[in-house]
């Protein structure tokens, strides 16, 4: 009976890891922004400047945070970029006359106000601080 | 006449407040790099090398404004000076206006970075590189501007293949380039036997087009560039015509994480021909093939390290054997960014052959076949 309990308990605790890491970022977009998912697909395209429109044809705003633990897993888990590789290549795109550089906030605070009041923004932030009245929380595909 | 400075007064409070809100979209982005060249042997580009030389200097600024969701407009200055090759000129390095009507389609216009293999849009800009030289086979950093941009247009767009098939990305273009009147084919010439200095920079139309696969494996990119071009050019004591040529490449990267690998082929046949005092004509054969691989990896999210060969062979040489008609270069590099905004680099470089890199001006005595090279730069973007 111990061992069940043991083994149950370490489950949970597995689950619970897994659920922290999975709630370490939330991707979050102006209200204007018709969808309610996202695909990972499309998540890259618009963070590396592939694309500027949604499939529902909403113009897409990327918005980044400068750096922080969000910002690592959101462009670990959805872009497949490093921070610098990431930074290189959206470089490359403004100094060739090929884009424009997304906003970039230093804190998710800043970041969710620029999402509110703009239309078409899509950004990411940290979890835990995602709950605000003029963003929607978009699920990821 | 108080009456007109009213009606001017008027427009102008109401023209404001456009101006204003046009303005707070716009981006300012920049970078400056210092370089240090220390070479064995042969005097690299038109530097003192040997000397240890630190005449290489670059840098640009970049005004980008994006007017809609579709419609953006931008302008980039750039300078660089290396030895004796461009000065304090500053340059229209693009300045465009681009419209993506869908992700499928999109226009370009006005002095474009023209899109040939991997880094021909990108090789003057120092601040997206591990590397402190590209490879010069097929980047050749004192002659940048033989393919670096077009007065013309562009035709762009990718379209989605589905998820088992990725991305194809393709760009079309025409108009014509001028050489950078302060660049090497120029500086060369102006110390060659007979040619002088050209009166004014050689120029041509150029046309050509770009496809790259994403393919469906993440990271992974195939393409093939195709360009043609020709080129005039008057000097004061006569003048080159190599009439229209093909030059076509292909290329792939792979970029996974914190490893990137990339290869490139590129091959450039063309004839033509000099006059010199309007009689004496001199012809002109090149079969330039050009190719590299490459890899890196980013130790930390500050340190990468990487290493290329580079290989520059002109086999319509008589004897290609001769030192003078290739060139072949092992480099390893390492890049350290301190934060967001300053990097620094280190690079060797160990030449075999004399086909690429020297000038007469500085090398009066001749060359030797083996050269290394220690590149150092520290930069500064934003």
């Amino acid at each position: 009976m111990k061992k069940s309990i043991l083994a149950f308990l370490f489950f949970c605790l597995f689950l619970g890891c897994g659920i922290a890491k999975a709630q370490e970022v939330a991707v979050v977009a102006n209200k204007s922004v018709k969808a309610s998912d996202v695909s990972a697909d499309e998540l890259r395209d618009i963070f590396t400047g592939d694309k500027t429109s949604l499939k529902d044809g909403t113009h897409a705003v990327p918005v980044t945070l400068k750096g922080g633990a969000a910002h690592e897993a959101f462009l670990k888990k959805y872009v497949g970029k490093s921070d610098a590789a990431f930074r290189a290549a959206w470089r490359s795109l403004v100094f060739t006359g090929q884009g424009a550089m997304p906003k970039t906030f230093d804190t998710d605070a800043a970041a969710l106000e620029y999402i509110a009041s703009t239309p078409g923004a899509i950004g990411y932030v940290s979890a835990g601080a995602a709950n605000h009245e003029g963003v929607k929380i978009l699920a990821v595909r | 006449m108080k009456g007109r400075l009213l009606v001017l007064c008027f427009i102008c409070s109401m023209a404001m407040p456009l101006f204003a809100q046009d303005l707070a979209n716009l981006q300012i982005h920049g970078f400056v790099t210092q370089g240090l060249l220390y070479s064995s042997n042969n005097n690299w580009y038109t530097t003192t090398s040997m000397n240890g030389n630190v005449q290489w200097t670059d840098g640009a600024i970049s005004f980008t404004n994006p007017l809609t969701d579709k419609l953006r407009v931008g302008i980039q200055l750039h300078m660089y000076e290396l030895g004796q090759l461009g000065g304090p000129n500053v340059d229209v390095d693009w300045a465009s206006g681009d419209y993506r009507v869908a992700p499928w389609l999109g226009f370009r216009a006005g002095k474009v970075k023209t899109r040939v293999g991997l880094f021909n849009d990108s090789q003057d800009v120092d601040a997206v590189f591990l590397w402190s030289l590209l490879p010069e086979a097929v980047y050749p950093i004192d002659n940048k501007s033989f393919l670096l941009s077009h007065m013309g247009f562009d035709v762009y767009g990718t379209f989605d293949l589905g998820k088992q098939a990725g991305k194809l990305n393709y760009t079309g273009y025409a108009g014509y380039r001028d050489l950078d009147l302060h660049g090497g084919f120029v500086n060369e010439f102006a110390h060659a036997p007979f040619f002088n200095v050209y009166t004014n920079a050689p120029s041509g139309s150029v046309y050509g087009g770009d496809i790259r696969w994403q393919m469906p494996l993440r990271g992974a990119t195939v393409g093939v560039s195709e360009l043609v071009s020709r080129l005039e050019g008057t000097c004061l004591t006569g003048n080159i015509i190599v009439p229209s040529n093909l030059l076509y490449a292909y290329y792939g990267q792979y970029e996974r994480g914190k490893f990137y690998a990339a290869a490139e082929y590129r091959r450039w046949p063309y004839t033509g021909s000099g006059i010199i005092f309007s009689t004496f004509p001199i012809p002109i054969v090149e079969d330039l093939r050009e190719w590299y691989v490459m890899t890196s990896y980013r130790v930390t999210n500050k340190l990468q390290v990487g290493t290329y060969y580079s290989h520059y062979l002109n086999a319509a040489a008589k004897d290609n054997s001769l030192p003078a008609n290739y060139s072949k270069d092992w480099t390893i590099s390492g890049r350290y960014d301190f934060n967001q905004y300053f990097y620094a680099k280190v690079e060797g470089h160990f030449v075999h052959g004399t086909a690429l890199d020297y000038y007469t001006v500085t090398n009066p005595t001749g060359l030797k076949t083996n050269s290394n090279l220690l590149a150092a730069k520290i930069g500064f973007t934003f």
